[in-house]
C-alpha cells in the first residue's frame, strides 16, 4: 500500500532553474492494484514514481509518502529494504546491464541485499526463468550479445531477483515491436502472481485500458483523478477533461456508435467488441 | 552530477554576448599575456577593473562569475601560503617567525600578488565561457586555426570534435545520472567512505555509459553518412562569423589596455608617480 498524499517537488530549488514537477499530488495504490499512471510529457509521472523507492527524497514541507508504514519523508530510512520492497524498472532498462555474464548481472540485486550466494543464485535462477528465458542457455552468456527483447528481459530479472512486493515499471513496452509488446505485457501479468501491487506508466492506451484496475491522470504536476478504465474511456467529458486519448477498441466502438449502431461507447475489451458487433449484426 | 556549473553557458542579452567570438578568443590570449606583464598592485588594480567592467557590461551576475572560481579556490590558497611560508628576503627582516617559518613583507606582497594574478587568470575564461556558447566558441576557434590548413592541418575536423565533444557533455552527465539511479534501485550504495569499495561501485556506472557512448557515436556516425557528410570541403555555414565595429574597438581597448601594463612595468619615460606607487 502506498499512500502519498499532499507531495510536491520542486526542481532546483533556489536557483533560476527551479521548476516545480509536483503540486500536491493525492493518490493511494493499494494492494493488489495495476495501477496504470498516463499524463503526457513533463506531467511528472516519473518524479512522482521515484519517491515510492526514495530515489527522489520527499522536500522539506512537501508531503509525505507511505510505503505501507513506512514514512519516506523521514530522514533516516533503511534505503535497502525499501528497494527490495519497491522495485523499479526504468525505461530502456537494458542500458543498464553491466556484468560479463546474465547470471551475475542479475544476481548484483540480491548481492546488494546482502544475501548468502547462494541464495542470490537461486533467486537468480528464478528471476531469469520467469520472465520466460531459458537459463541454462542463458545464465553464461554476456549480457551485450542478447537480443533488444532479451535484454531487456534480462534487466527486469535483475530486478525481480530482488522479490520486490510492489513494481514500478515505467513505460515497459517503449521501442518494442507489437507481438512483443502483447507477449512483456503478458510476462508482466505472470509477475503479478508473484508481486501482486504492480504501477505501470505508459503512453499506450490500449495496454492501460485493457490491463489496469485504476487509472491516475496526471497534467503538469497534478493528478486530474483516479479512475477505473471503463469510467474514463467511457466518459466523454472526463476524456477532454484529462486530455487523454483513446484505447484502439474504444475508438472503434465510438465510432461504430456514432454510425449509428447499437453499441456501448465505453467497451475497452477486444473480445468484448466483437461479440457486441456480432450481437448488433444479427439484429440489423 | 546536474548541479555541475563549470563552464555553463548564461543566457543573457549583452554587447559581451553579442561579440564575435573570435575577438572573444583573440582578448583572452592578450589578456592572459598582460596578466603575466602585471607585477605591482597598480597594474593589478588596473586589470581588475577592467575584468570587472567586463563583467558589468556582460550582464552577468557578478555571484555567478565568482562560483567559477570555487573550485580553483583551495589550490590559490595553497599556492598562496606556501609562497608566503617559502618566501625568503635576505635584505629584510622576518615581521613574523615560527618554529623553521620566517615571513617577510615582501613575501606577503608576493604571495598577494600571486593569488590576484592567479585569480585573475581564471576569471576572464569564467566570463568567456559564461557568455559564449559551447559552439560559437569552436565556431571562432575554426576560424582562428583556419590558417593552418596550409600545411594540411585538419582543422575542421578538430573543431568537429570538439564541438561534439562539448554537445555531448551534458548527454552523457543526464545518462550517468538515469543509470545510477537504475543500479541504486537495485540496492547499490555509492555512498561507502571506503575510496576501493568506492571505485568498484562506479563500475556498474561505467560500464553501462562507454557501452552506451559507444552506441551513440555509431548512431551519429550513421546519422552524418545518411546525411552525405564529407567534412570540410564545399561546405556551408549556418551561422556566418561576422566582425563588426564594436568588435574591433573592443580588441583596440584591450590593445590599450595591453600598453598601459606595459608602460606601468617598464615606465618608459621614468614618472615619479608611477615609481612612487608601483609595489
Amino acid at each position: 500500500m502506498i499512500s502519498v498524499k499532499n507531495l510536491s517537488y520542486v526542481y532546483s530549488p533556489k536557483t533560476p532553474f527551479n521548476t516545480q514537477a509536483l503540486f500536491g499530488i493525492n493518490v493511494d495504490i493499494n494492494d493488489g492494484d495495476f495501477f496504470g499512471i498516463i499524463g503526457n510529457t513533463g506531467a511528472g509521472k516519473s518524479t512522482l514514481v521515484s519517491h515510492f523507492n526514495a530515489l527522489t527524497r520527499v522536500q522539506k514541507n512537501s508531503g509525505t509518502v507511505f510505503v505501507d508504514d513506512v514514512d519516506l519523508s523521514a530522514k533516516k530510512l533503511d534505503l535497502k529494504k525499501l528497494r527490495a520492497k519497491v522495485g523499479m524498472v526504468f525505461q530502456y532498462p537494458e542500458y543498464q546491464l553491466f556484468d560479463d555474464t546474465v547470471e551475475k548481472d542479475v544476481m548484483f540485486g540480491p548481492k546488494n541485499l546482502g544475501l548468502p550466494v547462494d541464495e542470490q543464485r537461486s533467486r537468480a535462477k528464478a528471476a531469469i526463468e520467469l520472465v520466460g528465458l531459458d537459463y541454462a542457455e542463458i545464465a553464461g552468456r554476456s549480457p551485450f550479445e542478447l537480443s533488444g527483447g532479451q535484454k531487456r528481459r534480462v534487466a527486469l530479472a535483475g530486478v525481480l531477483a530482488m522479490r520486490p512486493e510492489i513494481l514500478v515499471l515505467d513505460e515497459p513496452t517503449a521501442g518494442i515491436d507489437p507481438i512483443g509488446k502483447r507477449k512483456l505485457m503478458e510476462l508482466i501479468c505472470d509477475i503479478k502472481k508473484t508481486c501482486p501491487t504492480i504501477i505501470m506508466i505508459s503512453h499506450n492506451m490500449d495496454e492501460i485500458a485493457s490491463y489496469c484496475n485504476r487509472i491516475a491522470v496526471l497534467d503538469r504536476g497534478t493528478v486530474k483523478g483516479v479512475f477505473a478504465p471503463r469510467e474514463l474511456f467511457g466518459s466523454r467529458e472526463l476524456l477532454e477533461k484529462c486530455g487523454v486519448e483513446l484505447p484502439l477498441v474504444t475508438e472503434l466502438a465510438v465510432g461504430l456508435a456514432d454510425a449509428g449502431i447499437d453499441i456501448d461507447r465505453s467497451i475497452i475489451d477486444q473480445d468484448e467488441l466483437v461479440c457486441a458487433i456480432l450481437k448488433a449484426g444479427k439484429y440489423a | 552530477m546536474r548541479d555541475m556549473t563549470i563552464g555553463q553557458y548564461y543566457p543573457a542579452s549583452s554587447p559581451v554576448h553579442r561579440a564575435d567570438p573570435r575577438i572573444k578568443l583573440v582578448i583572452l590570449v592578450l589578456y592572459m599575456v598582460t596578466v603575466f606583464f602585471c607585477d605591482s598592485f597598480l597594474s593589478f588594480g588596473f586589470m581588475t577593473f577592467f575584468v570587472l567592467v567586463t563583467v558589468f557590461m556582460s550582464r552577468v551576475p557578478l555571484l555567478k562569475v565568482l562560483k567559477g572560481l570555487k573550485f580553483v579556490l583551495v589550490i590559490v590558497l595553497i599556492t598562496t601560503l606556501l609562497m608566503m611560508i617559502f618566501y625568503t628576503d635576505v635584505n629584510a627582516e622576518p615581521i613574523a617567525e615560527w618554529w623553521i617559518f620566517r615571513i617577510y613583507l615582501n613575501g606577503v606582497y608576493a604571495a598577494v600578488k600571486l593569488a590576484w594574478r592567479l585569480l585573475l587568470l581564471i576569471l576572464m575564461p569564467t566570463v568567456l565561457t559564461l557568455t559564449s556558447t559551447p559552439t560559437e566558441l569552436c565556431d571562432g576557434l575554426e576560424s582562428l586555426l583556419s590558417p593552418l590548413k596550409f600545411i594540411k592541418f585538419p582543422v575542421h575536423e578538430l573543431a568537429l570534435i570538439m564541438s561534439i565533444a562539448l554537445r555531448l557533455v551534458p548527454t552523457l552527465i543526464e545518462e550517468t545520472d538515469k543509470i545510477i539511479n537504475a543500479q541504486k534501485a537495485r540496492g547499490a550504495a555509492f555512498e561507502s567512505k571506503n575510496p576501493f569499495k568506492k571505485i568498484k561501485a562506479m563500475i556498474p556506472v561505467l560500464i553501462p555509459l562507454f557501452v552506451s557512448s559507444f552506441r551513440r557515436a555509431d548512431d551519429l556516425a550513421d546519422a552524418m553518412d545518411s546525411r552525405c557528410y564529407r567534412g570540410a570541403k564545399g561546405r556551408t555555414r549556418m551561422n556566418k562569423l561576422k566582425l563588426r565595429v564594436g568588435d574591433v574597438v573592443a580588441l583596440l581597448g584591450w590593445c590599450a589596455i595591453t600598453v598601459c601594463v606595459l608602460f606601468l612595468k617598464y615606465n618608459w619615460f621614468g614618472w615619479g608617480f608611477i615609481a612612487a606607487w608601483g609595489l
